[in-house]
This record gives structure tokens, sequence and C-alpha cells, in this order.
């Protein structure tokens, strides 16, 4: 026999408690792998997209907050509020290339998808587009998709997408790009303007400009030329980062409560156990079980508690993570959480982390219980009934 | 004659928690190796208190235990371990079998913890419960067997490690007379083959077999002739 038949024999020996105890840690963990398969690549993932964009500067109206910028970089719906004029006059800077967005929403089959008016041509120069199937023609009646929304809702070429009521023909689908370009219906900016009723106006400009060591002149000139707000592509990302980092604080909370409670779930079934077996652990004392024998036999009990249940954890934390990702994208603010590219079903690193994670916690719970066993004298354990 | 195996200094307890009970004063032992002794008193009068300190299950309040002229106030509490799994084999009234383990692995306990193989382990704990006509119960649960089994199951766990000295407080205290007598059998073939034994016992059919008593009193000795 070895001493690990006895932990097992013991552990599991009160079924109820046992599997009370588990789900503890279960929850805990779950929650934890969660966080980090949301979370993991996140800052990867933003930094992505802002290089999608491809901008050095990114001109938005007056008084956006960090939401909105945020939003910048997910294609989520954004007020329309810089007019045709200020784009022109940003525009005719010398050394400047100014593409405008007006981004906004609709659904296919109950499900939101972002639209977004562009100019087709200079559009197409800047994001070096691809088109796989039909053509790259974007017109009254026409547009073309993202290749993630073609695939997700089986959008051929020659289908036809209402769009406020209006039917539009796609002409074309664009190859993969493997980032939020994949995502949305792209218009041409004066139908989009019309379709969405905002006059001449847009939500926002991406810039890019030609010598990129005289960025601050070129800041101070688009200031001049218009009542508009303009923001580097670094204060974006870092503005972006501080949001989302902020968000992933506070899963962290929740998680580091769940497995605190997880924790004293397990003190609790420790002590409850010593207390009942208290003659057993005279009994092995009076048959020659040292001090740090008795020690190491509780320990491992309760690391067998962060084992089993980190494992349970992760499973169920992957999955969970897996099934929620769609939902949670529909946020603007998780909306990176979520993103196609990020969640994937198994992470031998995550897993690693949580797993040594989840078996630190629970030994780190067991130890008071396991010493206060081995404190006890093997005479006291057997000679009360 | 040879050298007590046992012996004690003026050995004393004192049980402290809330009122002080002196358990145990003053006694002066010595028991020859290969004898087969008992303890006898009344209830309370000290005699699990007396076995319990000479099988370095707990400490003395006053006076040394000698086993093999060693004194076990000098152990370590990692020494009295060692010392309790392969020197002494101890038996308790109330058979204090493990629930959760089968018959078998209730006796493999003592040597698992003395490190020694698997293999080695199996082999012993299956010849004593051979040699205990406890064969076939080898993979049942202590709580499948009779008060008579679960003793000798006690037995075989004490005797895993080969002891020189088999300590029981009040072995047939539970048990009927058939089964009293069986085990009294398997006590003097365990002293013939030269164990030196120490029983606390009431019953004067195991104290007539002996070849001593120890006769105790309200903690101290009244007589121990031999
Ligand atoms: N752990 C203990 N704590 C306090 N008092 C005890 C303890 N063990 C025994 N005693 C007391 O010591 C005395 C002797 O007990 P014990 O040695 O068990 O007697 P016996 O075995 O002869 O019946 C009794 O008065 C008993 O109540
Ligand atoms: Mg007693």
């Amino acid at each position: 026999m070895k001493p690990a038949t006895l932990v097992l024999r013991n552990v599991t020996r009160r079924r109820s408690r046992f599997a009370f105890t588990l789900l503890g840690i279960t929850v805990g963990i779950a929650s934890l792998v969660t966080l980090l398969s949301l979370g993991t690549g996140l800052e990867k993932e933003v930094r992505k997209q802002a290089d999608v964009l491809g901008a050095h500067l990114v001109v938005t109206p007056k008084g956006w907050c960090a939401y909105e910028q945020i939003s910048v970089l997910t294609g989520e719906t954004l007020p329309e509020a810089i007019p045709d004029a200020d784009v022109k006059r940003i525009a005719s800077i010398k050394g400047v290339q100014a593409l405008p967005y007006l981004t906004q929403r609709t659904a296919i089959e109950n499900q939101p998808v972002p639209v977004v008016g562009i100019l087709p041509g200079p559009m197409e120069v800047f994001k070096k587009w691809e088109v796989e199937k039909g053509d790259y023609r974007l017109d009254e009646r026409g547009v073309v998709v993202g290749h993630g929304i073609a695939k997700q809702f089986k959008l051929f070429v020659d289908d036809v997408v209402a769009l406020r009521g209006k039917d539009f023909r796609i002409r074309g689908i664009l190859s993969e790009v493997g980032n939020r370009d994949d995502l949305a219906i792209y218009l041409d900016l004066p139908v989009a303007q019309e379709l969405y009723g905002v006059g001449d106006k847009v939500s926002f400009i991406s810039v890019k400009v030609d010598d990129i060591s005289q960025i601050d002149k070129y800041i101070l000139e688009i200031r001049n030329a218009a009542n508009v707000a303009v923001v580097s592509d670094k204060q974006l990302l870092k503005s972006v980062l501080g949001i989302v980092g902020a968000v992933g604080n506070a899963l962290q909370l929740i998680a580091a409560v769940a497995i605190l409670a997880a924790c004293f779930g397990i003190i609790n079934t420790m002590m409850t156990a010593i207390y009942e077996r208290r003659r057993e652990i005279g009994i092995l004392q009076a048959v020659g079980a040292r001090r740090k024998t008795i020690f190491s036999l509780f320990l491992a009990e309760s690391g067998f508690y962060g084992l089993a249940g980190g494992l349970l954890g992760v499973v169920v934390g992957f999955l969970f993570s897996y099934a929620a990702a769609p939902y949670i994208s529909q946020n603007e603010f998780t909306a990176f959480l979520g993103s196609e590219q990020t969640v994937r079903l198994f992470d031998p690193a995550i897993t690693l982390e949580a797993l040594s994670f989840s078996v630190a916690v629970s030994i780190l719970s067991g130890l008071y219980p396991a010493w206060k066993a081995s404190r006890l004298s093997p005479v006291e354990a057997i000679s009360y009934e | 004659m040879s050298d007590p195996i046992i012996r004690t200094e003026k050995l004393g307890k004192v049980y402290d928690n809330g009122y002080r009970t002196c358990a145990l004063a003053e006694v002066d032992l010595e028991i020859e190796p290969y004898t087969f002794s008992c303890i006898m008193g009344p209830s309370g009068h000290g005699k699990s208190t007396l076995l319990h300190l000479l099988g370095g299950l707990d400490r003395p309040s006053s006076g040394d235990v000698y086993i093999n002229g060693a004194n076990l106030a000098g152990m370590t509490s990692d020494q009295l371990a060692d010392f309790r799994n392969r020197t002494v084999g101890f038996v308790f009234q109330f058979f204090n079998l493990i629930p959760v383990l089968s018959v078998l692995e209730n006796v493999q306990i003592a040597s698992m913890l003395a490190g020694m193989p698997d293999r080695e382990q199996k082999e012993r704990a299956v010849r004593l419960l051979e040699s205990l006509g406890l064969a076939e119960k080898a993979v049942a649960r202590p709580n499948q067997l009779s008060g008579g089994q679960r003793q000798r199951v006690a037995v075989a766990r004490a005797l895993i490690n080969d002891p020189d000295i088999l300590m029981m407080d009040e072995p047939t205290g539970n048990l009927d007379s058939t089964s009293e007598s069986e085990l009294l059998d398997l006590i003097c073939s365990l002293h013939g083959k030269g164990k030196t034994i120490l029983v606390v016992t009431h019953s004067e059919t195991v104290a007539a077999r002996s070849q001593r008593i120890i006769r105790i009193r309200d903690g101290r000795i009244v007589s121990a002739e031999i």
C-alpha cells in the first residue's frame, strides 16, 4: 500500500462534502480560466486592431471619451459629428492623407453587423485589400462584404442584403485579412450618409502623414483647420489599453474572490475531517506515523482538491469562455475580449498556470489544518470514546 | 537473570485539563524479556496510562521509562514514532481499525510507514492473516467482521514489523468467551514464539495463563509477584 491510497480513500469518504468543496474550487478556477482565456492576447489584439486602422492620427469630434475611442478600433456604431467641410479642409493639408469613416450597424439574422461608409478608392489603396470573389464595386445599390461576414451568414456574390429596408446587392467579397475588417459590410460613404440620414457628416477620420517626424506640426495644422480633436495612434492605444485593463482588473477581482471563497471551503472541510478522524490520526501515530507524515497526508488531501478542482475548472472555464465569447463580443466594452481570433478551446499555458495556481492555493489552505492534525497526540485521539 | 526489557523509575503521570488527576505515581517496574505479564486493577486506576507510557504513546510527568536500556524521555517525537513503529506492537480494546481501508491494508499500515516496499508489505500481511485464519477476509472492510475477527486483525497489524514487545489494553474486553479463548491461545502462541507480552486485563482467564500479575490501585503498584 502507498500513502496515496490512504489519501484517496479519505478524501472521497464523505461524498457530498467532497463534491461541494470540489465545486467551490472548480468555480474559482473556472472563472480564472475564463478570464485568462478571454483576456489572453487581449493587448496583442488591441494593438493589432490599431495596426489595421493603419493611421498615424485619428481625428474625432471634440469631447469624445475613451469609450468612444475604443469603438474606433472595434467598429461599433459611433455618433456622426464631423461635417464634410472639415474632412475636405483636413484632406487638403499638404502631406496628409485623410480617410473618413461612418460606422453604423445593421442586423442580419438578428445578429449585429457593423456597416461602414468609406471612400472606396482611397480605402482600397490604403488597406491593400484584395477581392476574393466578384468585384470591388461600391455604388448606389452595391456593397462589398468582409470575408468573415460572408462566411458567417453564407453570403455570396449577387446575394441581396437589406440595410434599413433598402436592398443592396453584394458585388464582391474581400479576401480574408485576419482582423476586424473581415467583419463588416462596406458602403460607399455618400450612400451610407444618405441611408442613415446623417447629412454630410462622418464618425471619424483616420489620417496618415508623409513625414512621421513632423507629427506635432500636423496635429497643430489639423486643429487649426477644423474644430476637432486629434489623437495619435499611440495615445489612442494607451487610452484603450487603459480601459481594457480596468475591465480586466474587475474580472480578476471576481476570480480572486471566488478562489478565496473556495480556499475557505477547503479549510473548513479539512478542519471538519480532522475533527472527525482524530481517532484515526491517533491510530496512525500509535503504529508509528511521524508528525510530518500526518502533516503530509492531510496536505496531500487538500492538494488533491486543488488538482481535481483545477482540472475540472480548466475544462469548465474553457467551455464557458468558448460558449460566452460570441455574446461578450456584442458589447462594445468587451468587444476585444471575445473576438474570434482570441478564444481558443484549449491553451496549454493557461492550463498549466491555472492548475499550478489551483494546487498552490489548495495546499496553502491545507497548511493550517494539516499542522493542527500533526499536533494531535496519539493518546488524546485514542482514549476517548 | 537477564537485563529487563522494560524498566521504569519513579514513573508518574498527572493529567491537567482543567483539574489535576494524578493517574500514576512512583511506579518502579521491571519486566524480563520473553515473559507474559498481566496488569490488573479496578477501572480508572491507571492501567491504560501505564501501558501508554511504556509504549511511547504518551510522555510521563515524572520519572523515566527504559526500553532495552534506552530512555524514552531522551527521544525526539520522530524517534518515538519509529520506536512505536518497530519495537512495540499495540492492541487496543476498541480494535481501532481504519474503516476506509481493507483488512489487508489495515495490517499493512505500519509496514508502509516503515518504508517497506509494496510487495513485501503485502507478502507479510498475507502471511500474517493466513496464520491468524483470516486469509479469506483480506479484502473485506473492518465493519464486515465480527469482534473477534477484528481483534485478530488488530493483532496482525501490531505484528507486521515483528516487534519485540506486544502491548494489549483490555484486548478481550469486548469479546464473547469463545473469541476470548481463541485470542488467548493466539497470545500464548506468540509468547511461545519469543515475544514479550504485556496485557491489561480484567479477565481471570487471561491472568491465569500469564506468568506474572501486576496489580495497580490508585496509580500505584500494590503487588507484582512473579
Ligand atoms: N487524557 C486524559 N486526560 C485526563 N484524565 C485522564 C486521561 N486519561 C486518563 N485519565 C484519568 O486518569 C485516571 C486513570 O485512567 P486510566 O489509565 O485510563 O485507567 P484504567 O485504564 O485503569 O481504567 C482516571 O482517573 C482517568 O479519568
Ligand atoms: Mg483503561
